[in-house]
């Protein structure tokens, strides 16, 4: 135990029922597409209401990268295309019928880049990549600087990718040996301390295995990123979760482009926590409605940390925390709201709690004021680039900010994106 | 939405927490006369306070209790009523309130009202303290350590220097004693000492050599008077600390990745 190097960060406790240990294959009656948590996307739909989609079949397309596909997580029949103004995507609802059956996928081009690159896109792959600087799935076009594939998770309640990966070393190594043609740069493969979770002979020499601790925010993608390869603004760098670079591996293999993902159910308003291996875009209500406690509650994709009240599984979620809904709270006396309305946000206090909230990666005080100040070179010069919201969402919970921190992020980031477009 | 504890409030109980054995002693060891003085530091800062809640809107905060604690223990004695207030009226508001309040003032009030205090009244005493207050700044560090309130590397910083300067008899040991008290009462604040943990070991190391500079060559200087001065000194020079710590670490970064 220590407070530095692998030994740093923290680990902050939830209240939740445990479970059973065994993983339970569910494929729910309903799932969803939805944009990738954070971007509004302006999509072509390329099947109408109520034709029949197989598994893996391309329902949308961006309407200005026509090659990146978004496809059905089940087979079944398309219930609901609903669009926002400008096109964006919304969802598009399926209702499953197993008779739809399974999109094949082309593989015989997957041994060169654009080959992979145009595999990777139709086969739904590109919206499970995220790169940084700036959140969001990479442009069709983009060539990662390196790429970090994440075989670790820190936030609670989180499943153990090791577990969810065992016994799929096979494909995880595939994948891995085919995300190294679509970069020039390294393919880190980030993993808790331990036995590798993928056989070390025979990868090659681009893939290097990173360890990291136990405490979040360890598993972190952005503080990986930040302490191996720092992403900038000319320097893009993708992270991707390692049980989607298994699902590539096998995608490659057999041409089949399966989508599972282990989920862990957890939170304070659950008769019992579960996991679960079910697929993208998955209904919440029927994951959860058999282990939910009586009374009302909040389903969340996500970690209790960075989670966000949702129907249906995040594109990247790997949780869904269920929380009790608290009632409405009793209006303060009216001198109270007054002041608090009007007072000025409370500055942050530096302690060990902050430092350790940011795994003692980098100056935590000097950046956090760096964000409340809007100071944008200060808090590029410590970092602000490889960082993405879900990163901050421990320290913006342990300072009790409510939100303010990570939407700080947020408007910095946006802002020297602007300029850097300009 | 769930929500950690670590807000500013919560770091100023802790720090109060820290504090709660040394007020002990020192009040047990002062009597009536500390408890009289705490009270007159505590209302007239929280005076100020409620003032800068009405006109600025600046949520008031419970570190005013911390700044009351550390102007009573070490102003000089037998001030009056007027001059104490004028005192810690010019730390609060100069020092703390003017910036926004606890946690964006660059220098600790306290320091500011203590040195205002000895500058502009030299010919009152500066008090000294007994052997069992001097020592209970130890669980107060403790306490502050243990809640991640006060700084490790700043107390070890200070502590290395402070043990190496009374092994080679440097430092006599009444400005040892009162050092200590110092150093958790004025110097540990962590708004106002350094912010990076390598920066704050150099911190609480120059506050360590001030003092030790100041008792070698400050003739006729009482050990409340050369840790007050020592700590208004490292408390200005630990943003420069920080700077010079920051541009190291930004600069091996560069070298190391090429960018930040």
């Amino acid at each position: 135990m220590g407070f530095f190097g692998r030994g740093a960060g923290l680990m902050p406790v939830f209240p939740s029922p445990s479970g059973p240990a065994e993983i339970m294959d569910v494929t729910t009656e309903e799932a969803a597409v939805r944009a990738p948590s954070g971007s509004s996307i302006a999509v072509t739909p390329l099947v109408r209401e109520g034709e029949l989609v197989a598994q893996g079949a391309a329902v949308a397309c961006l309407r200005h990268a026509p090659n990146v596909c978004l496809t059905a997580p089940i087979a079944g029949r398309v219930a609901r295309i609903s669009l926002l103004p400008g096109r964006k995507l919304s969802e598009i609802v399926l209702f499953r019928e197993e008779g739809a059956g399974r999109q094949h996928h082309d593989v015989s081009n997957a041994g060169t880049t654009t080959g992979l690159r145009r595999l990777m896109q139709e086969a739904g792959f590109w919206p499970l990549l995220r790169r940084r600087p700036f959140g969001g799935m990479p442009a069709q076009d983009e060539t990662p600087a390196a790429v970090f594939v994440m075989a670790t998770d820190t936030r609670p309640f989180a499943f153990s990718p090791a577990m969810a990966l065992h016994g799929r070393e096979k494909p995880l190594a595939d994948g891995l040996e085919a995300l190294t043609r679509m970069t020039s740069g390294p393919v880190f493969l980030c993993q808790p301390e331990g036995p590798s979770v993928v056989p070390t002979d025979g990868l090659s020499d681009q893939i290097k295995l990173v360890f990291r601790g136990q405490r979040h925010p360890q598993g972190a993608a952005g503080l990986c990123i930040h302490e191996h390869f720092p992403a900038g603004l000319d320097v893009p760098v993708w992270d991707i979760n390692a049980e989607d670079v298994a699902n590539l591996g096998n995608l490659i293999a057999t041409g089949e482009a399966e989508v599972l993902r282990t989920v862990h159910i957890a939170g304070a308003a659950l008769r019992e926590a579960q996991t679960v291996r079910t697929h993208s875009g998955a209904d919440l209500r029927q994951l959860t409605q058999r282990i939910v406690a009586p009374g009302p509650h909040v389903l969340m994709s996500g970690s209790p940390l960075d989670g966000h009240p949702a129907r249906w599984l995040g594109p990247r979620d790997r949780q869904i925390t269920v929380m009790p809904r608290s009632g409405p709270q009793p209006r303060p006396h009216w001198l109270i709201s007054a002041l608090t309305a009007s007072r000025e946000a409370r500055p942050v206090i530096p302690t060990a709690a902050l430092t350790q909230a940011l795994a003692s990666a980098l100056p935590a005080a000097p950046f956090v004021r760096a964000l409340a100040a809007g100071d944008d070179e200060a808090a590029v010069s410590f970092g602000l680039l490889s960082l993405l919201e879900e990163d901050i969402a421990l320290l913006d919970y342990v300072l009790s900010e409510g939100g303010t921190l990570p939407a700080q992020l947020r408007a910095m980031l946006d802002r020297i994106a602007k300029e850097f477009a300009a | 939405m769930s929500r950690g504890l670590w807000n500013r409030e919560t770091v100023a109980l802790m720090l109060l927490a820290a504090y709660l054995p040394l007020a002990l002693f020192w009040l047990s060891a002062g009597r009536a006369d500390a408890l009289g003085r705490l009270g007159l530091c505590a209302l007239v800062v929280a005076v100020w306070h409620l003032v800068f809640m009405l006109v600025r809107a600046q949520p008031p905060s419970l570190s005013a209790l911390i700044t009351a604690l550390a102007i009573a223990v070490f102003a000089p004695e037998d001030l009056g009523v007027f001059r104490l207030v004028l005192g810690i009226s010019f730390g609060v508001v100069m020092g703390e309130l003017v910036f926004g309040g606890w946690g964006r003032n660059v220098v600790n009030p306290a320091t500011v009202a203590l040195s205002f205090l000895g500058f502009g009244f030299p010919a009152f005493a500066w008090p000294d303290f007994d052997a069992p207050v001097a020592w209970a700044a130890i669980p107060a560090a403790v306490i502050g350590v243990g809640t991640g309130a006060m700084s490790a590397a700043l107390l070890g910083g200070a502590a290395i220097v402070a043990v190496i300067a009374f092994g080679m008899g440097l430092l006599p040991e009444p400005v040892l004693l009162v050092a200590g008290l110092g150093l958790v009462l004025l110097v540990a604040d962590p708004v106002t000492c350094a912010a990076t943990t390598f920066g704050r070991w150099l911190n609480g190391a120059v506050y360590a050599a001030l003092v030790l500079m100041f008792a070698s060559n400050w003739d006729g200087a009482a050990p409340a008077q050369i840790v007050v001065a020592a700590s208004l000194l490292s408390s200005l020079a630990a943003p420069l600390i920080d700077e010079l710590v920051l541009a190291i670490w930004i600069s091996q970064r560069r070298r190391r990745h090429g960018r930040t």
